[in-house]
């Protein structure tokens, strides 16, 4: 019997090629997004699941009140590691980790590759196994590095990395001690090699203070400890530790389970919730979406065609078949489309890894040798064929044989035919998807569009690395001197990250809650405004070389000022211990971070504070390529060890955007399928719906209608689908849309027009879908359509 | 073998009820060949569906094989239909996409018959229409004659204990016709009970007895001498 089936389902798909093509196209178009979908998901929630002992790590966590709201943090002092490891007998191992990005060298070669300087409990804690080199013993040795397999190959190329020699950051030599597989695309841990906590302390950065929040802690629990009873035990471990200091702490401490750490990592109340799931969440119901949309196509094709089947079923059904072997007949014929479109959705899905992989940042793959795939792309093929031959097979299978026999069968004319829902339900999708690419794409340009507050042109950055610290002033006049420049400053961080941030300020007038106020702090040695083309609003630039004074003067953002209450701010004395700070100017407030948030108070310090960055303004009179050519002449004469390496400010800027715009393009991407889907399928049932009507339309030809008439009588039952798709979908995109801005501070709101625009869009593809097809069936020659009847 | 009493069916529409069967009652018995005529709208293919077990009486009482079949649900009558009733149409109903083979295969596959008996089976009947030489070809590239002998095939492939003909030479010319008529009494003869609807008086002949129709009720019965 299933032989029977198989032939039956096969002549028809040869018999009617182009229906079945779109069938099989739509499908595997269909099938293939969702399996994209699938594999990025899968890439998502298996973050870090693979260590073995995933379940008993976690990530230890701050919390405390900054400017009246409760926020969450991952970064901890350096001594909470070390206090839990000792104090806490439930911790079984601790690792912390700060991480750097160090040149490495080796003989002639070098680079920069990031690493991490971190405790031995690191490799034991965490799933990265070693290729060669004992696990207990490879971070113990104070010299002793440990390299991935990758970075072995950068570095020694076949020879063998064990015991060989390599320089870090151009004068300290490590000793390889062990070699790492390379890291599975699905970790949120980031490096090329390992560094023991010892050098920490050799590099003069290891500190016991408990307010320096840089490095992350992880610590393992054993099997008696609960993650309840260890986060009361460490609640206050913060607080107990600096009550009796002049500084004392309100910070509590919690941990939270490294499963959760990709997913879930944004503070909201003090509490992390949410994070990437909610993307997570998003994408999978599209992926949903588009595959159910692909398979829409397939119960509005296959019931339109069922004029044709109908006959077939009741012959079936004379002959004796049973309504469940028919149904079974059907879902069977539909699973065996799901198949052929499984496997070319396959193709379709490994032709385009490379581009999706691209446009998502991520190296997903196929794993063609796992049984556990093909079981789940197996699966994947029949419920697809299940779904869409669900209602074709229960809608075919109850056909009344003697209607049908007697070819009294109606196509019904009801309002609410399922098919009519079906395609509805289609176009819905398809106009909310469009909406919601269109406003994330108004948002990320009205954020780009934003006054950044600085000039971001001819502007680029380099770290203070090698001698340029040493000759940072003779550099300075080089670089001026020579014309390469016109400014050059140095800097706490980047002018578009954001490195430290600091509270617990006092100045004339403030009150024990502006202690709570929080900065962010960034440094200047001289020509801050000029080198950024910040305007300063009030008072003076920090300048050391005119102002010997100035090491400790310090410049205000207008948000600084509003908030600390300053009527007149030049002068201003701010006290953090015993440090004090005298205010010389005020800046025009200017995006640091995200050029979605409101700008927070700023503090720009003189030069007693630490510098990591050199800024420099190109000479405009010159070509960047003129100018980079004199300036890496430059660094080459006084920083001979290290290449010069350089970043531009605007491409640093453009990085900001890099996450929405991913989300951007992904939405454009689906709302595509969509819509080549949707119209695929309207097509599809325009088409057959044209040929069902050959008769009438000859008659009416007949009886003197018009081309034009006869393609509106065609086109205007769809378009009145459409029509009802967009009143549904409007809704439903506007709310999610006021809600998706509603996470942005700086933001556009929702505007009508965008609704109008896409409404007549769709309509307007719709349109040139169906019309196709009606204007063929309208020029047809009548004589020759009533004589075939 | 088949008896009915006052067998009533109505049709409805949104305004309108149709009396299609009303209070119809006759008799065939085993091993009969009965031909039903009547103007179109007579209720005719009424009664031959109502017969076939393809759809319900409204009122009254059909007995099959000393069975009361009359609400009976639609598997019931389903396994009844399949192993005791073959069909005949006037538009032969073939499925196109299925070779003169598997056409007639099929009411064995629904019966549960092996592969290998379904074989022979088909090949006997088909060698006894004569068109086992087509075997292989699709319907569409046979003749209307040829069509209808392959739907006779089918009909009495599962050995049916009653054929329903419906207008079966309807859609052929008279010298195709009289073949299918000639299987036909052929088939009675060898002991298949027939109840034949026709528009034609010439194919009525065949018969034993023909039963008049109008308007859903039995006119006259005539007993054919000559059959």
């Amino acid at each position: 019997m299933i032989k029977n089936y198989f032939k039956i389902a096969w002549r028809n798909i040869w018999k009617r090629k182009g229906f079945s093509a779109i069938n099989i196209g739509g499908l595997a178009v269909g099938m293939a997004s969702a399996l994209l979908v699938l594999l990025w998901v899968q890439n998502e929630i298996s973050y870090d699941r693979f260590h073995e002992n995933g379940d008993s790590i976690y990530r230890m966590y701050n919390r405390d009140n900054f400017n009246g709201e409760p926020w969450a943090w991952g970064t901890t002092p350096k001594i909470l590691g070390k206090t839990l490891n000792q104090d806490y007998p439930e911790v079984e191992n601790v690792a912390r980790i700060s991480s750097e990005e160090f040149w490495l060298g080796v003989g002639n070669k070098k680079f920069k590759a990031e690493g991490y300087i971190t405790d031995t409990g690191f490799l034991k804690m965490f799933s990265f196994p070693l290729l060669k080199g004992n696990i207990s013993t490879v971070l113990n040795e104070p010299s002793g590095i440990v390299i991935t397999e990758n970075l072995a190959l950068k570095l020694f190329g076949a020879e063998e990395a064990i015991g060989k020699n390599i320089t870090v950051d151009q004068s300290d030599v490590f000793k390889v001690t062990g070699v790492l597989t390379d890291l599975p695309n699905n970790t949120q841990f980031d490096f090329d090699y390992l560094l023991p906590w010892s050098y920490m302390k050799t590099r003069g950065w290891d500190d016991s203070y408990w307010g320096n929040n840089s490095v992350e802690t992880y610590v393992q629990l054993n099997n008696v400890a609960s993650q309840a009873s260890f986060d009361k035990r460490v609640q206050n471990i913060n607080i107990d530790h600096t009550k009796d200091s002049g500084n004392p702490s309100s910070t509590e401490v919690f941990s939270w389970p490294l499963y959760k750490l990709h997913l879930y990592s944004k503070s909201e109340n003090g509490q992390l919730v949410d994070g990437r799931i909610v993307t997570v969440r998003l994408f999978t119901v599209v992926g949903i979406l588009i595959l159910l949309i692909a398979c829409i196509n397939f119960m509005n094709l296959s019931t339109a065609q069922s004029e044709k089947r109908a006959r077939e079923v009741g012959i079936r059904k004379v002959a004796g078949a049973p309504k469940r072997n028919l149904i079974f007949q059907f879902l069977g014929e539909s699973t065996m489309i799901a198949f052929v479109a499984g496997v070319l959705g396959l193709i379709l899905v490994q032709l385009s890894l490379h581009p999706f992989n691209t446009l998502v940042n991520k190296e997903l793959y196929i794993d063609y040798s796992s049984i556990q795939f093909w079981l789940t792309f197996l699966g994947f093929m029949l419920f697809t064929g299940i779904l869409a031959g669900s209602y074709p097979a229960f809608f075919l299978s109850s056909f009344k044989p003697i209607k049908v026999l007697k070819g009294t069968m109606n196509s019904s004319t009801s309002i609410l035919t399922p098919r009519k829902v079906l395609v509805v339900l289609q176009f819905s999708f398809a106009i909310i998807l469009i909406i919601c690419t269109i406003i994330i794409n108004r948002q990320i340009n009205y954020a780009q569009q934003r006054d950044m507050g600085y000039n971001k042109n001819n502007l680029i950055y380099t770290f203070l690395e090698g001698d340029i610290r040493e000759n940072y002033e003779l550099i300075k006049q080089e670089l001026l001197s020579s014309g390469a420049a016109t400014a050059v400053t140095k800097t706490l961080s980047p002018v578009t990250q954001r490195y430290s941030d600091s509270w617990g300020f006092t100045w004339k007038g403030s009150t024990e809650e502006d202690k709570m106020l929080d900065f962010i702090i960034m440094s200047a040695d001289a020509d801050f405004a000029n080198v950024m083309g910040v305007e300063l609003v009030e008072g003076r630039d920090i300048n050391i070389h005119d102002f010997p004074s100035d090491s400790t003067a310090v410049l205000l953002n207008e948000t600084a000022v509003d908030r600390m209450r300053l009527e007149d701010p030049i002068g201003t004395v701010i006290t953090q211990g015993d440090q004090n700070k005298t205010v010389v100017g005020v800046i025009k407030d200017f995006i640091i971070e995200s050029p979605y948030d409101p700008i927070e108070p700023m503090m720009i310090n003189g030069p007693s504070s630490w510098f990591g960055v050199l800024h420099i303004k190109l000479n405009p009179g010159n070509t960047i390529a003129e100018d980079l050519a004199l300036a890496k002449g430059i660094f080459k004469k006084y920083n001979p060890e290290f290449p010069f390496e350089y970043h531009f400010v605007d491409e640093a800027y453009a990085k900001k955007f890099e996450s929405v715009q991913q989300t951007a393009s992904l939405a454009a991407l689906f709302a595509a399928l969509t819509v080549f889907i949707s119209c695929l399928g309207l097509f599809g049932l325009a088409t057959y719906i044209a040929r069902n009507r050959i008769k009438e339309i000859g008659i009416r030809k007949v009886m003197g209608a018009g081309t034009l008439g006869i393609v509106t009588l065609l086109s205007r039952n769809f378009l009145k689908l459409v029509l009802v798709a967009f009143c549904i979908a409007s809704p439903i995109a506007w709310y999610a849309m006021e809600k998706w801005l509603q996470s942005y501070s700086y933001s556009i709101g929702v505007e009508w027009w965008v609704f109008l625009a896409v409404g007549f869009l769709v309509i307007l593809i719709a349109m040139l879908t169906v019309s196709f097809q009606a204007i063929k069936a309208a020029i047809a020659n009548p004589v020759k359509s009533l004589r075939t009847e | 073998m088949i008896k009915i009493t006052e067998l009533e069916k109505y049709y409805r529409t949104e305004e309108v009820q149709t009396i299609a069967l009303n209070k119809l009652s006759f008799e065939v018995k085993q091993g009969e060949f009965v031909a039903v005529m009547g103007p179109s709208g007579c209720g005719k293919s009424t009664l031959l569906n109502i017969l076939g077990l393809l759809d319900d009486p409204d009122g009254g009482s059909f007995i099959f094989n000393g069975i009361e079949v009359a609400g009976f649900n639609e598997r019931k009558r389903a396994n009844l239909r399949k192993h005791n009733i073959g069909f005949v149409f006037q538009s032969f109903n073939l499925i196109d996409e299925l070779t003169v083979f598997e056409n007639v295969e099929l009411p064995l596959i629904y019966t549960g018959v092996r592969p290998a008996d379904r074989k022979a089976r088909v090949h006997e009947v088909l060698e006894k229409m004569q068109i086992m030489h087509r075997r292989k070809h699709f319907p569409q590239q046979l003749s209307g004659g040829q069509q209808q002998r392959v739907a006779v095939a089918r009909a009495v492939v599962n050995n049916p204990k009653l054929i329903l003909a419906d207008e079966p030479t309807g859609n052929l010319d008279s010298s195709n016709g009289n073949e299918v008529m000639d299987l036909l009494t052929e088939l009675n003869e060898a002991g298949t009970t027939i109840i034949m609807v026709t528009h034609s008086e010439h194919d009525a002949k065949f018969s034993h007895r023909i039963i008049r129709m109008l308007d859903g009720e039995k006119v006259t019965e005539n007993i054919l001498v000559n059959a």
